[in-house]
């Protein structure tokens, strides 16, 4: 029973990071239905930013979430507007192939410049587990669990009482609508870009210190916000949320019941099968 | 589509100009990852390579000839390094190969070297297949996977009260994580140890928490760890910490356990972990300390295995050199390269040197490998943010702490 | 291109390759010209679904490993030859491309371009996981070729010229069957598809079973290049078939060289192969950096690859010269 929970406590407290970066994910989609292949990358740059501000300038990680969210934004807002948006009317799989293009070059750039050698952040105050009622809890991650869900909650006020964020979500549903009720779509695009690409970022800052850092882990990560992504169904954001946990879930519990070889592969499975039973995902949002 | 040919052939006529400028020096080619996620590991070798070749040639070469090393990329990838080698021998036409690092890369490269005829010599990548194929014009000085472990058996068979009563094993599923595996679960079962978990992750696994929760189930007696990545060993122990497995002993085998990084980054979480690795280097030894220092005084960082390894391959190359006849057929030149290294007797940094055709751990039989590579494989313990050897007692350094204290049953 | 030009370009091609190895004995050149015209196989094999079908699949290396192993495995198990292996490696990956296009060809776009990404990884996790199969991460790997004799000659297998002659009739292979594919009604129901899947079906064309027969094509071919890579290379495991890396190589091959043009894939891998070393060795730099740059500016200057570019240009002097001639 124990091991259950402890698989659980543990899913779930991962499920909750790997949420954030499927949220960014469905962001950017859902208002310019484009598939990011490079969203990977944007969560290893921001993994890489809470180290190298640790490193040089002593700011603990968690803090300089602050410092690498806004930067994010930035250059994410940029991204789109001097790389991507020539692109996007080339159509979906140019765009596709474009962004894969662009996570090999971010990716592979990031090697050149901080060589493969693998990095770990090490926090004076989370050498020990937290053991509440005998469940191991990580303290990093617990933490990162803590700020992502205030993250999260943000988020949803924003997208909920914002202007920009009821355009976000306005331009989402039904873009022609959008642009008839007088939204500027442009730079809703530009804005959720930017979003999606911050919040990636967020979401390696929070993951650095439980995780170790390297500049291909782009790669294993983009795979698993895509299934998340469809798991709650393209463009939701709640959707992000509950694909995130389920998955999270899935693979602590797939690696200590089933197998820790395949358990890459759950995830593979799970997602194969949403596409296949239910394309739309759980929160039925569609694929249009 | 033809006029593309024509810069490869501007390229190798070049090359093959320039050749007989270089035909007095005694060239050895050296494929290593250069570029891409290897290529700190490729840099550790050229480093070594450099210092070995400077003193040598500073000490008046080899028979009043220069060693030189040819370096090229192979990016870590198969087909990539079979294209290299053929260079190197084809092209370049150096006289014996060396260097590889992982094992899918020298695999393809003594495959090469065995139908080219080229002397290949190991210096580090560790899959057992290599030396098992029978291919007499490949060597190699450093101990197989399933030789890593026998330090490690040795300890828990002499040492009173050491025998585990159960052993959780968890390795990384690759080449090499696979075979040190099932070397040590071989060794455990024929000593009656029941495996209590037998665990194959995939390398770069972002959490291990789940495995650990697995095998915390099963309390095993002592917890063994493979990994071939610096960061899959220091996560492999953070999180089986944290999940509270509490066995007599941590084992670790594989380069990660023993660099400086992985007491740096788990701070008191690596103390009494105890490392198994190809060569741990005994300080105690001058010619050892004596490579340290010079190391460390002219690249600022301190060497590990595989610099020693890489510096001790030349070492032996140049040993090769010197009793071999050569005319100055390039054919000719490499048999008597691969004559005289098959007849090797020597002492290197790494350790003694003499290949022969043996049966090694495995059941297969070895040719042309380092008949005293079980020798070098050393046990070593984390102590207060240093490893020191600790088995055999004939290159200990300290006494070993053993049952580990910090699990220790109340 | 007129059919006349077409034919004249082919043969003189062919000739040209059947006489360079007696031209240039350089072995290193020559094995340049095999991954050439391997990689021309499979970036064939890749443009076959991605540019006539407009199915952009990231799981290609799935196909080349079932080629692979497929061949290796007849070998080193059953004694079968490699020159028998290879198109069984064919016609396994063909067979299995089946079940997988059923599969995913249930989607359409990205979501089925994600879903090959999502079988290709799968297919790596067993690879290294099925031992008893594949012999996981430990692989396989030829030691010695059995004896051949042709013509009275006995093969020497040290040679480059084996393999050269059967890497050049896989690529002309390959090149051809793309060619035949482009003016087939296949073709045309591929077009069709490419522009609006929903029309065609509308139209009346099966549009699963056009998908699905273009799949096997492309399978076969990609299992092709697999069996001489077993054949050539002797060492397969996990990592070198079946990375992310591999399937990415075949898109670029297809994209740079030109989607839905037949001679496409042939300036890809030339393109990747000469440019790629020579971007390796002068700038120290990682090749992915290139192609990942490289793909990004095809997609945004050239979309339709060099050798579509040139296609275009000649059209355009052609019709030039028509006008002129006319007038």
């Amino acid at each position: 029973m124990e091991t259950f929970v402890q698989s659980l406590v543990s899913g779930v407290l991962m499920g909750a990071l790997y949420a954030m970066i499927g949220i960014g994910l469905t962001v950017i989609f859902g208002v310019m239905r484009i598939i990011n292949l490079a969203h990977g990358e944007m969560v290893m740059v921001g993994m890489f930013g809470a180290f190298w501000s640790q490193t040089l300038w002593g700011l603990d990680p968690f803090l300089s979430i602050l410092l690498w969210a806004p930067v994010m934004f930035v250059g994410g807002m940029l991204l789109y507007r001097f790389l991507l948006r020539k692109i996007i009317p080339g159509g979906e799989l140019n765009t596709l192939l474009y962004t894969a293009g662009l996570s090999l070059l971010v990716a592979n750039l990031a090697l050149l410049a901080w060589t493969g050698d693998y990095r770990t952040i090490t926090l004076a105050y989370t050498q020990a587990p937290m053991r509440p009622l005998g469940i191991a809890v990580p303290g990093a991650l617990a933490i990162g669990f803590g700020v992502a869900v205030v993250v999260t909650v943000a988020l949803w006020l924003f997208l909920g009482r914002t202007d920009m964020g009821r355009a976000i979500r306005a331009t989402s549903q039904n873009p022609e609508a959008a642009v008839l009720m007088g939204v500027d779509v442009e730079r809703v695009a530009v804005v959720a870009f930017g979003l999606g690409t911050a919040l990636a970022g967020a979401a390696g800052v929070l993951l650095a210190p439980s995780l170790y850092l390297y500049p291909t882990v782009g790669e294993l990560l983009i795979v698993k916000s895509f299934v998340i992504v469809v798991l709650g169904g393209l463009g939701s954001v709640p959707g992000a949320i509950a694909g995130g946990l389920l998955l999270g879930v899935a693979e602590s519990l797939g690696a200590v019941y089933v197998s820790s070889t395949y358990k890459d592969g759950i995830g593979y499975v799970i997602f194969l099968l949403v596409l296949l039973y239910r394309p739309s995902g759980l929160f039925g949002v569609g694929k249009r | 589509m033809r006029k593309l040919a024509f810069p490869m052939w501007t390229l190798l006529l070049g090359a093959a100009l320039a050749l007989p400028a270089r035909a007095q020096t005694l060239k050895i080619g050296a494929p290593q990852p250069m570029t891409g996620p290897d290529a700190p590991f490729g840099d550790k070798f050229k480093k070594t390579y450099s210092m070995a070749i400077e003193e040598i040639n500073a000490a008046g070469g080899v028979n009043g000839r220069k060693l030189e090393v040819v370096i090229e990329d192979h990016m870590a990838k198969n087909a990539l390094a079979a294209t290299v080698a053929e260079k190197l021998i084809t092209q370049e036409k150096v006289l014996v190969l060396t260097g590889g690092r992982a094992s899918g890369q020298a695999m393809e490269i003594a495959s090469i070297a065995q139908r080219l005829k080229t002397p290949y010599l190991v210096d580090h990548p560790s899959a057992d297949m290599i030396t098992t194929k029978g291919f007499e014009w490949v060597f190699r000085n450093n101990p197989t996977g399933s030789i890593y472990p026998s330090a490690f058996n040795a300890f828990i068979t002499e040492s009173p009260g050491a025998m585990p009563r159960s052993a959780a094993v968890v390795y990384d599923n690759t080449l090499f994580g696979k075979t040190i595996a099932t070397a040590a679960m071989k060794f455990l079962r024929s000593k009656n140890v029941p495996i209590v978990a037998d665990e194959a992750y995939p390398v770069n696994t972002l959490d291990f928490k789940p495995i650990m929760t697995k095998v915390k189930g099963t309390n095993p007696d002592f917890f063994l760890m493979v990994a071939v990545a610096t960061t899959d060993a220091i996560l492999l122990t953070r999180h089986a910490k944290e999940m509270g497995i509490a066995p007599r002993a941590f084992v670790g085998f594989g380069g990660g356990f023993g660099v400086a990084d992985f007491a740096s980054q788990l701070g008191p979480l690596a103390q009494n972990v105890f490392s198994s690795a190809a060569w741990s280097g005994n300080p105690n030894d001058p010619r050892t300390k004596a490579f340290y220092d010079k190391f460390h005084a002219k690249y600022g960082i301190w060497p590990h295995e595989h610099e020693v390894e890489g510096y001790a391959a030349i070492y032996i190359l140049a040993d090769a050199f010197k009793r071999a006849k050569l005319t100055g057929n390039l054919e000719a030149d490499r048999d008597e390269v691969r004559k005289a290294l098959a007849a090797t007797d020597m002492t290197t940094v790494f350790g003694k040197v003499k290949f022969a055709s043996w049966t090694g751990p495995t059941g297969d039989p070895f040719t042309n490998q380092n008949i005293y590579s079980p020798e070098h494989s050393v046990l070593a313990q984390w102590r207060d943010g240093q490893l020191l050897n600790v088995w055999p007692k004939a290159v200990a350094e300290t006494t070993l702490v053993f049952p580990d204290p910090s699990t220790a049953k109340k | 291109m007129s059919r006349r030009a077409r034919i004249l370009a082919g043969t003189a091609g062919a000739l040209a390759l059947a006489a360079l190895p007696l031209v240039v004995k350089n072995t290193f050149f020559l094995h340049v010209c095999i991954l050439v015209f391997m990689w021309t196989v499979l970036g064939a094999a890749w443009n076959v679904l991605g540019g006539f079908a407009g199915q952009v699949s990231f799981g290609h290396a799935a196909l080349f490993a079932i080629g692979s192993y497929a061949t290796i495995i007849l070998f080193l198990k059953a004694g079968i030859a490699p020159w028998w292996g290879i198109p069984l490696g064919g016609v396994a990956a063909a067979g299995l491309s089946v079940p997988i296009g059923l599969l995913c060809f249930r989607l359409r776009g990205p979501y089925f371009s994600l879903a090959t990404l999502a079988v290709a990884e799968l297919a790596r996790l067993v690879a290294l996981n099925w031992e008893w199969l594949t012999n996981g991460p430990i692989g396989f790997l030829i030691t010695t070729l059995p004896p051949l004799q042709i013509l009275g000659y006995s093969v020497d297998w040290e040679s480059k010229l084996p393999f050269y002659a059967l890497a050049a009739f896989l690529m002309m292979a390959a090149l051809l069957s793309t060619a035949w594919l482009r003016q087939s009604r296949l073709g045309a129901f591929l077009a069709a598809i490419r522009e609006d899947e929903d029309a065609a079906e509308a139209v009346g064309i099966d549009t699963v079973r056009s998908k699905v027969v273009t799949l096997a094509l492309s399978g076969f071919l990609a299992g092709l290049g697999g069996g001489f890579y077993a054949f050539y290379f002797r060492y397969v495991d996990p990592d070198a078939v079946l990375s992310i890396g591999l399937s990415m190589e075949m898109v670029f091959i297809a994209m740079v060289g030109g989607l839905g043009t037949v001679g496409g894939p042939l300036i890809g891998a030339v393109f990747l192969t000469t440019v790629g070393e020579a971007v390796r060795e002068r700038f120290q730099v990682g090749h992915l950096v290139f192609y990942g740059l490289f793909m990004m500016l095809v997609i945004r200057f050239l979309p339709e690859g060099i050798w579509g570019r040139v296609l275009r240009l000649l059209a355009r002097v052609q019709a030039r010269v028509q006008r002129h001639g006319a007038a």
